[in-house]
């Protein structure tokens, strides 16, 4: 709930990413505990990643496959965790329900040898997984975004105990939301027209918690919601939401439904005649391919994410060797996620004596043990789970200490070409907001 | 006033699209009494073929649309040639070619899923611009769709009620061996069907990824929408496809600005029900003869 004062931030930013830079280059180094010939010679460790090649989120999905095979290079380039060699499997979750995703991550298993299942999100009730890594006692760790993570394993944590989401959850979003337009409006940098949001939500559970979240909090923020809708996936016309929207002009929109195709198909739409609108777009418009589609109507959109890549040493050095690998199109937003979350797991892993395979409790809860109590700084910041839900801490919101939690980032494209900038929180922030060039007052 | 026009010209949009997309679908089943699994799959392929030719290729973009659109033909050309023409005289001709034709959908999804991956390519078939009615904008985009789906149904339609070719299709559609006593080659008269089918979905195609993206998946959704229009208009009436399309996507448009956007697919889903129980050879007729 705390936010840092301008003045602060300046002046601390440097020195904190240099110092948050060196630790996680301590880390990757520490991950392997091994040698390089060793790592040759050992055994493969499978980790297996339910991951969606195809279907509505795969644009996701091929950067989380990027991210693990990254990660799982430069393990083994280092000599494995503890001598022995990671090797990636893949099985295909098809952006599905609960059907695929359990036969995916029970396939890797069984037929794979997974000893971990590592994936980004997947849609569906987000607490299929964690059955299936409970009933096989392997590791999971996911970015799902889910209270219903918090609420499955902090409910049982006895049967859940190997099950980590390495990022807060969606209710966040809310809060973080509200909090940060109050703080635009208090600071002086942006007067809505007013305090109405219109709230645009899609069929995902994710998408709806947010827009719910925003919608149970905003009168405590002093904002009223003017529209909630619910479009389906996929959205290509957007006549008849946008015709609300301009009937009742209202200060702020909000859309959660997060598909980058259908987010830059809406700011094309919407720019043929704007209001004068302050325009949130959940999530996709982090992704290259909305400013793929949206081109000069991406720019001055404002996005959010708890798991973005931060500014500083360690996020742009991930960043440059990323795009350098796969090409310039590619999104290491989504792929830091995979990237840091086998990272972690390889040091969990080598500090607990090794992986055991399926259905080893005994020493996979070692694994849970680690992961439980230590500390890791990847691309996207700070992973710290609290014990009792095994969900990653949100900085500003639950903690004050960028140190100490995940940050929840909000950017804004300034152009196309370019991911866009970081303007919040401290100390990650590298531009300024500015006010978006359709609003004329 | 201004969301009245606004629901109008989404509607008509919509419908276009759905129309392009749906009277390919009732051409075949009014002509072959197939319901092609794999129509979803033509539109996927053009867009691609267009996309690759003008992205990839650098072919100027008319003749990219051109070649997308080809490609449809030539897709359903393949598909007759080595697919239906083998399994057209079997009994279980109706049921079997479904299975046949969702497996070649599923197959040539996974193609294009491996040659282009699954990020969301930006289609180039583009029109920038729009126009100004009052305080509700028309794009030329959405100008250009409805022009190109009016043109290419109407040349549809002239087709088959104005020339000995389509008094080909709709005779080879009533009666197959009368058709052929009469000098009809009926086994012609299918590979054009299908060359015409796969044309005008590879058209859908690119004008619906003209409005989203590019995705091996995309054609699932309106395959859906188009297979609902082709019910509630009588499958195989292919001008009543083509104004129930229209209506259909008016509709939609109206119930997502009245009644919420979530709505809009049920209802029509529902309107299938009520069609299929009230009236069940569809709003424009009987079953199994291509009507115009």
């Amino acid at each position: 709930m705390t936010e840092n004062s301008k003045t602060n931030k300046l002046a601390s930013r440097r020195g904190f990413l240099k110092t948050a830079g060196l630790g996680s280059i301590g880390g990757v180094a520490a991950a392997s505990l091994g040698t390089a010939a060793s790592a040759q010679s050992g055994e493969p460790i499978v980790i297996g990643g339910p991951i969606q090649m195809t279907g509505g989120g795969a644009a996701d999905g091929i950067e989380f496959k990027q991210g693990l095979e990254m990660a799982a290079e430069e393990i083994n380039a280092a000599g494995g965790i503890l001598g022995r060699p990671v090797k990636i499997v893949v099985a295909d979750t098809e952006s599905g329900g609960d059907d695929k995703i359990t036969s995916a991550g029970q396939r890797l298993i069984d037929r794979d040898g997974a000893s971990a299942l590592i994936t980004g999100y997947n849609f569906g009730s987000q607490v299929a997984l964690q059955n299936v890594a409970a009933d096989a006692s392997v590791i999971y760790m996911h970015a799902d975004t889910a209270r219903a993570h918090t609420s499955l394993v902090g409910g049982d944590p006895e049967k859940y105990w190997s099950s980590f989401m390495y990022c807060p959850s969606e209710v966040f979003y809310g809060f973080a939301y509200l909090n940060f337009i109050k703080n635009l409006e208090e600071t002086g940098q942006f007067t809505g027209a007013n305090k109405k949001i219109a709230l645009v939500t899609g069929p995902i559970q994710y998408s709806i918690n947010i827009a719910n979240s925003i919608k149970e909090e905003a009168a405590k923020y002093g904002y009223e919601i003017s529209l909630y809708e619910t479009v389906e996936a996929p959205t290509n016309d957007w006549g008849p939401t946008l015709a609300k929207i301009r009937e009742d002009e209202p200060g702020f929109i909000v859309i959660t439904h997060f598909f980058p195709g259908d987010q830059a198909q809406f700011m094309k739409q919407f720019l043929t005649n704007p209001t004068n609108s302050l325009v949130y777009l959940q999530y996709g418009a982090s992704l290259a391919a909305f400013r793929d589609i949206a081109e000069e109507a991406s720019e001055d959109v404002l996005y959010a994410t708890n798991i973005g890549v931060l500014s500083g040493d360690v996020g742009t050095d991930f960043t440059a060797r990323y795009l350098a690998k796969y090409g310039e199109k590619a999104s290491a937003n989504g792929g830091a996620q995979t990237y840091e979350a086998l990272h972690m797991f390889a040091q969990a892993a080598a500090m607990a004596g090794g992986v055991g395979e399926a259905y080893d409790d005994v020493q996979n809860k070692k694994i849970a043990d680690r992961l439980r109590t230590m500390i890791y700084r990847g691309p996207t910041g700070t992973i710290r789970f609290n014990p009792e839900t095994q969900q990653a801490y949100s900085y500003p919101v639950e903690t004050n200490d960028p140190s100490l939690g995940m940050s929840h980032i909000f950017s804004q494209i300034e152009k196309k070409e370019e991911n866009g900038k970081i303007i919040s929180p401290t100390p990650y922030g590298v531009t300024e907001f500015r006010t978006p060039k359709w609003i004329k007052s | 006033m201004d969301a009245i026009l606004q629901i109008v010209i989404t509607g008509l949009t919509l419908g276009s699209m759905y129309a392009l997309g749906s009277v390919g679908l009732a051409l075949t089943y009014g002509t072959m009494g197939m319901f092609n699994m794999a129509h979803g799959v033509f539109m996927t392929f053009g867009a691609y073929a267009s996309y690759t030719a003008a992205t990839l290729w650098g072919v100027p973009l008319p003749f990219a649309i051109l070649l997308g659109v080809m490609a449809g033909g030539f897709i359903g050309a393949s598909m007759h040639l080595f697919i239906v023409r083998f399994m057209l005289h079997r009994e279980d001709f109706q049921t079997t070619i479904m299975v046949a034709t969702a497996g070649v959908a599923i197959l040539f999804q996974d193609l294009i899923l491996k040659q282009f991956g699954a990020y969301p390519f930006k289609q180039p078939a583009q029109i920038e611009g729009l126009y100004r009615i009052g305080n509700t904008v028309v794009t030329y985009q959405s100008l250009a769709i409805m022009a190109t789906a009016a043109v290419l149904i109407s040349a549809m339609a002239w087709l088959l009620t104005k020339t000995r070719f389509g008094l080909a299709i709709r005779a080879t559609a009533m009666n197959q061996d009368a058709a052929k006593l009469m000098g009809v080659k009926t086994e012609l008269t299918y590979l054009q069907v299908m060359i015409i089918a796969g044309t005008l979905a590879a058209a859908a195609g690119i004008l619906i990824s003209s409005l989203a993206s590019l995705s091996p998946a995309m054609g699932t959704n309106p395959l859906i929408r188009a297979f609902v229009i082709c019910v509630v208009a009588g499958l195989g009436s292919v001008t009543g496809a083509g104004l129930a399309a229209i209506a259909l996507g008016v509709m939609e448009a109206a119930i997502g600005y009245y009644f919420g956007v979530r709505y809009g697919f049920p209802v029509m889903l529902g309107l299938v029900i009520l069609v299929l129980i009230f009236k069940p050879a569809g709003l424009f007729g009987k079953q199994g003869v291509v009507r115009a």
